[in-house]
């Protein structure tokens, strides 16, 4: 025979002598596949949780635009020195203005400023809304989509009509009925005109950054009707031609931004430049902790049905030490004893994993209902993957025990 | 056969087996480590956050206007109410007679503390008081004196500073006598009030107390107070409750069937909101460590069942010369829950001190969470009776007659 045949033979003979071995005990090899089952469960479970997490993010950071610059009078995400960044003056309308008439990189600029209001319709009403006051070009420095109408146009806002654009979540909210399109709400104690209705985002994860559950008006009708022009301070958006332009952009705006304010060379910036890298650390840093913790505890069961898998093979072995003796007695090598546990043991792991994948995937579809999400195919090669090393490595000391065996002392075994 | 005698034979057994105890063990050792790490990391949070809140003495409570701790978006339910004014505190004070003692305070963050050129950064805090609020509130004073009724009275500028505003602005000065100046409004320091333990590593003394008269005469009058209230035993705190509750409907008042326009704020109630706030984290937690846990069950009834077929012959024997079957039964599952009991005490050992290392970092204080401990153990039996029940009861119903044939 040539080598290949061989080992090809012998591969088939473990794998029936494997297979044998687990039909002859189904009770304990049905438990000790349980112990993976569990495992891989839960370890999948979360995974797609944690994808789901990070989608929601994600397609909240896409849709407010991941180019922004924000120069704003506080410098985001650092806890150091409020006290200084306190007195700082306002951005007003005017450094606004000004700004727009100098800057050459951005392709869009539009400010803006929030005020939390109540929306009314009819009888529902929502609490507590962030209402964002912008201009028409707000709408280009995001990538939102419409569910239906548009945003408002230039006219619209220069003029500061009474005119809104609302969050999925605010018109699911306030028009349980559907078409929320042209009718009349009130914001605070003014009536405002739906013009458009955003897309869901389903980003619930940025919270008060959430456009599912904003609402937008033309700045002008903020500075009107809910705060004093004198006392807000506006956040001008930026958003840069692509993400390679985001280093000069950031240059020139600061460069414009102390010649707009009258810093003097020795004066330190009276405002901050802020990108979505500070929101994204500072995700990152909140939700590494959760998933650290998650995929730890869960990976603890896998490590417990791991341990159970590697008891089961030891007694295996134990108790076919007189088979071991007799195999190894009329020539069978060391290599196809070891192959012959190590496939016992990769077989249960690999059916327990894929019945652990199968129960996950039945199950997402209920983590679905609270966080949009999916068991993703990488999910499945991991299990997969992982249940096989699993098998592998938690077989392999057992295994290789068998294999060592000294064939006159194991046949002699009682 | 008595229980000792079956302790014995689960333990000799245990023994003869080594690697296969110890692989079992180890899983129960590792389900219940999860539970209890993760508890005892809360715990320890949690009992920090706690004995940072309280910061009210024995027996005592506050009336305020807003809770204690708000959650998301219930501000706007609050922010109607009238404020609690100082002459609400003063009739309620002419009303409430049998108490200990009652005081009333207000405050003001971001405040700078200037004494000559030095300062504090603009984080701290000023507050007015009256006579009774140092005994209410746990401030001792260090060095100096109180305020006495006549420097509430006149609304006299003194002051007494928290001990991080002294070691901040003044060095190896004995502040007692000087005159500091917050908001450009001078005060004489009269005294120095001793040290908190700090909570999360921030410092809880970074603050200056000043006559409460004084207080509204700079930064207005009609502002809401806080009213700290002692009663004058354990006996009668709940009564006292009850009691200033009536009074406190009276003075605002607030009609019969009315809700309550205050809040009454005791340690206790501080205690219950965190308790809310933390019991899904532990819940889910829970339901997590104990699939883990329900593995290694599994793992324990693997093991049991092939001790049961290992040792058909012992049964069959044992059977023969007289043992019953509950005798058999309650061997196995004795193994089975000692198996897992050990695993259960090494587990919540490692989880213990796991636990405490890791919050250590955070600055929490050491705790060793007696609850969980005893619900882990609790969990550690259940799982080994319930796991072990079937095996055992394989075991029991084993007729001797083939039992001894057993090959």
């Amino acid at each position: 025979m040539s080598r290949f045949a061989l080992l090809s033979f012998e591969f088939k003979e473990s794998m029936l002598i494997a297979l044998r071995a687990i039909r002859a005990n189904k009770v304990r090899s049905a438990l000790t596949m349980l112990g993976i089952f569990i495992g891989i469960t839960v370890v999948v479970l979360m995974t797609t949780a944690i994808k789901g997490i990070d989608n929601s993010f994600q397609k909240g950071i896409s849709a407010l635009g991941s180019d922004d610059l924000y120069i704003d009078k506080w410098t985001w995400f650092t806890n150091n020195e409020w006290w200084k960044m306190r007195n700082r003056r306002n951005i007003t309308m005017e450094d606004y203005e000004k700004f727009k008439e100098m800057a050459k990189l951005p392709v869009a600029i539009a400010p803006e400023i929030d005020t939390r209001q109540s929306l009314k319709y009819q009888t529902y009403s929502v609490d507590n809304v962030f209402v964002l006051g912008t201009t028409a070009e707000y709408v280009r420095t995001t990538n939102f989509t419409f569910d239906q109408g548009r945003f408002f146009s230039d006219v619209e806002s220069k003029s500061a009509r009474n005119v809104c654009i609302i969050g999925s979540d605010i018109a699911k909210k306030l028009f349980p009925l559907g078409n929320a399109l042209d009718k009349e709400i009130k914001i605070g104690n003014e009536p405002f005109r739906i013009v458009g209705v955003l897309t869901e985002q389903g980003s619930f994860i940025l919270g008060a950054f959430n456009p599912d559950e904003r609402a937008y008006i033309p700045i002008g009708c903020v500075f009107r009707n809910f705060m004093n022009r004198a006392h807000g301070s506006i956040t001008i958006d930026v958003r840069a031609a692509n993400t390679a332009m985001i280093p000069d952009t950031k240059a020139e705006a600061e460069g414009l931004m102390r010649k707009i304010r009258g810093l003097s060379f020795n004066q330190e910036n009276d405002f901050g430049i802020n990108q979505q890298e500070g929101l994204i650390d500072n995700f990152n840093k909140v939700t590494g902790v959760i998933k650290i913790a998650g995929l730890f505890i869960t990976g603890l069961s896998l490590f417990v049905g791991a341990i159970g898998i590697m008891n089961i093979m030891f007694v295996s072995v134990k108790e076919r030490t007189k088979e071991i003796g007799l195999r190894k007695a009329i020539g069978a090598k060391r290599r196809s004893i070891l192959a012959q546990f190590l496939m016992e043991s990769s077989f249960i792991c690999l059916v327990g994993g894929v019945a652990g994948l199968i129960a996950a995937i039945l199950l997402s579809f209920l983590v679905n209902q609270f966080i949009v999400t999916s068991v993703d195919y990488s999910a499945v090669v991991i299990a997969i993957v992982v249940s096989l090393i699993t098998g592998l490595v938690s077989g392999f000391a057992p295994a290789y025990t068998a294999a060592k065996m000294d064939p006159v002392e194991a046949l002699r075994f009682e | 056969m008595n229980f000792n005698q079956i302790f014995f034979v689960s333990f000799e057994s245990l023994k003869t087996n080594k690697l296969r105890t110890f692989l079992t063990i180890l899983g129960v050792v590792v389900g219940i480590f999860s539970i209890i790490v993760i508890m005892t990391i809360i715990t320890m949070l949690q009992s920090t956050i706690e004995e940072g809140m309280q910061f009210l003495s024995k027996n005592t409570f506050e009336i305020r206007k807003f809770p204690a701790i708000m959650t998301h978006g219930t501000w706007e339910k609050y922010r109607n109410r009238k404020d609690i004014t100082l002459d609400d505190f003063y009739r309620f004070q002419q009303m409430m007679t049998d108490v200990e003692v009652m005081g009333a305070y207000e405050a003001q963050g971001g405040k700078i503390v200037k004494f000559g050129s030095r300062e504090t950064n603009p984080n701290s805090a000023i507050v007015g008081v009256t006579q009774g609020v140092y005994k209410t509130l746990n401030l001792d004073i260090e060095d100096g004196r109180e305020f006495r009724d006549y420097d509430i009275d006149y609304s006299n500028h003194v002051c007494v500073l928290g001990n991080y505003i002294v070691d901040k602005i003044f060095y190896n000065i004995d502040p007692v006598g000087k005159e500091v100046r917050v908001d450009g409004k001078p005060y004489t320091v009269i005294g120095v009030l001793k040290k908190k333990p700090a909570l999360f590593g921030e410092t809880q003394d970074n603050y200056i107390v000043i006559p409460i008269t004084t207080y509204q005469s700079i930064y207005g009058r009609k502002s809401d107070v806080d009213i700290t209230i002692m009663s004058k035993s354990k006996d009668n705190y709940e009564a006292t409750i009850q009691a200033a509750i009536g009074h406190m409907r009276t003075i605002r008042k607030v009609l019969p069937g009315q809700e309550n326009d205050f809040e009454i704020f005791s340690n206790e109630s501080v205690i219950n909101q965190i308790n809310d706030i933390t019991y899904g984290v532990k819940i889910g937690a829970m339901i997590v460590s104990i699939i883990a846990l329900i593995a290694a069950g599994v793992g324990i009834m693997n093991i049991m069942l092939v001790s049961v077929t290992e040792r058909t012959r012992e049964i069959g024997i044992r059977k023969a010369v007289g043992a019953r079957k509950r005798n058999i039964l309650m061997q196995f599952i004795i193994e089975s829950v000692v198996l897992s009991l050990i695993g259960g005490l090494l587990g919540i050992i490692l989880g213990v001190g796991i636990g405490n290392f890791a919050g250590s970092f955070l600055n929490a204080a050491t705790v060793i969470p007696y609850d969980w401990v005893a619900i882990g153990l609790s969990l550690c039996v259940i799982v080994g009776v319930i796991f072990g029940t079937y095996p055992a009861y394989k075991a029991a119903n084993l007729d001797p007659i083939e039992a001894l044939r057993y090959e």
